[in-house]
């Protein structure tokens, strides 16, 4: 019956909002309620996307809002096998960290504030998924940019934290601006928004203007964090923990790939070409970068970066299933290393100096096998989940000769394993290498329970699970490629894994031993280090704003007030009020109330004259 | 020539409304308001629209003159003192003068309005007239039935109005200078 | 009644409003200001009644009752705005109030 599922749609889409309506309005005081609404919520949505998965049918509803001449601007659901994927995906993560979140922010003041900004993002993000037009991804997608911006600055009173969210706005904002033009484009060349009737012009056409699918990538680059745009990520991590795992790691920044995949019919060969190189690029610079690091979370949040540089170059190489198939395996196990994360820094008493940590495994037992279970994940140890997806696009590279791209990916498997066993050297082996690490203690229920279910259920099983219960539908189409490299070892990716996992893996886990409270790169190579940590985009960045874009704007500013100032306002727009406030005997511009209304008198008088007269 | 009671409330009226308009004491200048608007309001006795001016007195000279006066003395303002500002007093005079002429040739000497016949409805006012009565009942008939959306807004306007005046008035730290 | 026509009340109203304008022109205290006003609208609903009584129709006279209604809810708004400017810059006086110049 579609008509009930469309309703159950409704329920998952709105759900959201009614709770941060709720939570905003009437809570802000009572944040424990908000809390525990806004999870109860969450978890709700995560049950009936479940339902929506299993039922495995497609759900279309539309109802038109608007209708300007032949354009027709609606709201509406289009429920693919990709949306159930995704659906389920976010809902599923997103609840369990907001139990995370129960317990992580539970001395915050702010929690009721905290946790409506959870709740009005997951209408965001639902409402971007289920999307059947382009002006309402367009719309919900600006909502997720709000909600990202808001819970980004929770920490308000930091500077740093007040920086960060509004880099991340404008940054977005750069993207955004594509994006609008796109939708701009696709409404004058084919005079539709809607995906169905856009995925029909386009098989139609015999080709696909590059400016069509360039512009709309530029939404993708902006949200996904992928190159050049990719500068906000890092810093976003000034957010709350649950923030990072659930935005800037497993959702929200998946958003953008879910969204190629959706329109990968209007993307020409040559945004596709783009995409997939400079995806691959990203992700072994970015794996490298985690290298330089000693920050925790900013370390995850390049192996993010490496990560959607893969799930870019998946959609790159043509492969939009795969892509979605790595975002979903990233989803559970990034956002159990970010959880993770945050049990550690919350364990450690808000330390997320990895150099200041070491020996936690005796400590937190529980949280430091659910995160080496992930990290083993993200380095896509054979049938764990990371491997299937992960070790299925550098298959396909190779497969599809594209050998450039192929190494580039190779590199980013080997700095994956890299980065992941120095920071399961730093964090939970050894010493402890301060105060806070010797006296650091395991994590309230709350916060072990998402660790344990999405850590153990999902990285280890989410293989089992990607071949059997999710391609009921979703993943069909490259199911082939899958049996491929699950069961032929002699696969180049699965040589490249092995190798990359023995190297750099134990190599890490060595190397990163031998010296104390420092980082061993640093030590034995500063200037390999420096390279890596030095933030070269930020820098380009700043000298254009301050060299060029100043210059361009001081120039343009001068010509305002030579030829718009000086001829167009002074003597035409000046002279008049000039005569008439002479006549009067005042100024014209001088704040007076009364000298106001007398111009609204003569102006009513000069209308009634006209109409009289007439 | 008018009718003797029009005249005389005219005159008071015009009086009320200049003594409004010149006082330098802002109390001196509501009572003239007062005065005026009972002015007006017997000119709708004369008009025969009783209910109307029952409703002016009421409303206008009673509450909403009541209030401007509790301001007056609640804010405690300070009389005009001062050289009399007769450079505004000059400006004012010449400006109502030169309106009155306008007002007093269009009405008037124009003739427009001597030439419209009186009951003669122009042609697009004419949509379903309703009856004139002096009866009060009939202005209940026409807004429940004829005017029942208006009164609606104008219903929930005064609630909006309320809303508004108690959250304008509210003593809030960060209004005070 | 007889005697008097429909230019006879339009002037008085005429007047009435031209008499209100003036005060709000050159009167500096808000409260005075505010009244004139209110008799510019007097004024109107003056003109109102008595186009309504020679055109032998109601309609007029039903949009004076809202005109009464309106002006009620305005005057409490407006009011509570002079209580909320007095109690910011401590006058009511409009010459004090230049801000909008900058």
């Amino acid at each position: 019956m579609p008509s009930d599922l469309s309703s159950l749609v409704h329920w998952i889409l709105f759900l959201p909002l009614g709770a941060a309506a709720l939570s905003a309005l009437f809570l802000r005081r009572a944040g424990g309620l908000a809390a525990w609404l806004s999870t109860g919520t969450a978890f709700a949505i995560a049950g009936l996307s479940l339902n929506l998965l299993s039922k495995g049918v497609d759900v279309t509803w539309h109802v038109e809002l608007a209708k300007f001449g032949g354009i027709s601007l609606g709201f509406g659901y289009l429920i693919d096998a990709n949306a159930r994927l995704m659906l389920f995906v976010v809902s599923f993560v997103a609840a369990w960290i907001h139990l995370f979140s129960v317990g992580y922010m539970k001395e915050d003041t702010a929690r009721g504030r905290f946790f409506a900004g959870l709740s009005i993002f997951m209408f965001s993000i639902l409402g971007i998924v289920v999307a059947d037009n382009l002006l309402m991804t367009f719309i919900f997608w600006e909502l997720v940019g709000f909600s990202s911006y808001m819970l980004i600055a929770h920490y308000f009173d930091k500077d740093y934290a007040a920086a960060a969210s509004k880099k991340a706005f404008i940054v977005n904002r750069i993207g955004d601006l594509g994006f609008i033009l796109g939708i701009a484009m696709c409404l004058s060349l084919y005079g539709t928004l809607d995906f169905v009737a856009l995925k029909d012009h386009a098989a139609a056409a015999k080709t696909i203007p590059v400016a069509v699918g360039a512009l709309l990538m530029c939404g993708f680059l902006g949200k996904s964090a992928q190159f050049p745009l990719h500068v906000w990520l890092t810093d976003a991590m000034a957010g709350p923990t649950p923030v990072s795992a659930l935005i800037h790691a497993a959702t929200m920044v998946a958003a953008g790939v879910y969204f190629m995949a959706r329109v990968s019919f209007l993307l020409a060969p040559d945004v596709l070409q783009f995409i997939a190189v400079s995806g691959a690029g990203m992700a072994a610079l970015a794996g490298l970068c985690a290298l330089a690091q000693t920050d925790i979370k900013k370390s995850l949040a390049y192996s993010t970066l490496a990560h959607l540089g893969i799930m870019g170059c998946a959609i790159g190489l043509g492969h939009p299933a795969l892509a979605l198939m790595h975002m979903a395996m990233h989803a559970f196990f990034k956002a159990t290393l970010f959880l993770g994360a945050g049990s550690v820094i919350h364990g450690c008493h808000h330390e997320q100096d990895m150099l200041k940590m070491g020996g936690l495994l005796k400590k937190m037992p529980l949280t430091a096998v659910t995160f080496i279970a992930a990290t083993l994940s993200n380095c896509a140890v054979p049938f764990l989940a990371g491997w299937y997806s992960k070790d299925a696009i550098i298959e396909a590279a190779y497969h599809d000769g594209r050998f450039v791209i192929f190494a580039f990916l190779a590199l980013a498997a080997l700095a994956t394993c890299l980065y992941s066993g120095r920071m399961i050297r730093l964090v939970f082996l050894g010493e402890a290498n301060s105060e806070e690490a010797a006296h650091a203690h395991e994590s309230p229920w709350t916060m072990t329970l998402p660790l344990v279910v999405l850590g153990l259920v999902y990285s280890v099983a989410g293989g089992f699970l990607a071949s059997t219960l999710l391609p009921a539908g979703s993943l069909q189409p490259i199911k082939p490629a899958l049996d491929a490299i699950a069961f032929h070892l002699n696969a180049p990716s699965t040589i490249v894994g092995l190798f990359s996992l023995v190297v750099g893996f134990f190599g890490a886990l060595k190397f990163y031993g031998v010296v104390r409270g420092a980082d061993a790169l640093q030590v034995v190579s500063p200037r390999t280090y420096h390279l890596l940590e030095h933030r070269w985009m930020d820098g380009l960045y700043r000298w254009y704003v301050d060299s060029v874009q100043r210059r361009a704007s001081e120039f343009v500013a001068f010509l305002d007030l030579l030829i718009i100032n000086g001829v167009a306002v002074r003597w035409i727009g000046g002279g008049v009020p000039a005569v008439l406030g002479y006549l009067t005997g005042r100024s014209f511009h001088r704040g007076q109330t009364r000298a106001y209304a007398l111009w609204i008198v003569v102006g009513t008088l000069f209308l009634a004259w006209f109409l009289i007269a007439r | 020539m008018p009718d003797g009671l029009f005249i005389f409330f005219a005159a008071l009226t015009l009086g009320a409304a200049l003594l409004l308009v010149v006082s330098r004491n802002a109390v001196t200048s509501a009572m003239g308001m007062i005065l005026a608007l009972v002015g007006v309001a017997a000119e709708f006795f004369l008009l025969d629209a009783y209910f109307l001016g029952v409703l002016q007195v009421l409303v206008y000279a009673g509450a909403v003159m009541v209030l401007f006066l509790f301001i007056i003395m609640l804010l405690d303002t300070e009389d005009a003192t001062g050289a009399y500002p007769w450079k505004t007093a000059a400006l004012g005079l010449a400006t109502f003068f030169l309106l009155a002429a306008s007002v007093l040739w269009l009405f008037h000497w124009s003739g427009a309005v001597s030439a419209v016949k009186a009951g003669s409805t122009p042609p697009e006012l004419s949509v379903n007239p309703a009856e004139f009565t002096t009866a009060a009942k009939s202005f209940g008939r026409l807004l429940y039935t004829k005017y029942l959306l208006p009164l609606e807004i104008a219903g929930f306007l005064l609630l909006v109005a309320l809303v508004g005046v108690v959250s304008l008035s509210k003593d809030n730290p960060e209004t005070k200078a | 009644m007889e005697n008097t026509s429909l230019a006879h009340h339009l002037i008085l109203a005429g007047l009435l409003f031209v008499l209100g304008l003036t005060g709000v022109l050159v009167r500096r205290n808000l409260l005075v200001v505010y009244m004139c006003l209110e008799l510019m609208l007097a004024a109107a609903t003056l003109a109102l009644v008595a186009f309504s009584r020679f055109n032998r129709t109601m309609d007029g006279a039903v949009l004076v009752f809202f005109v009464i209604t309106v002006a009620a809810a305005e005057v409490a708004v407006g009011l509570a705005l002079i209580v909320a400017l007095f109690r910011k810059r401590g006058t009511v006086q409009s010459d004090a109030l230049t801000t909008l110049r900058d």
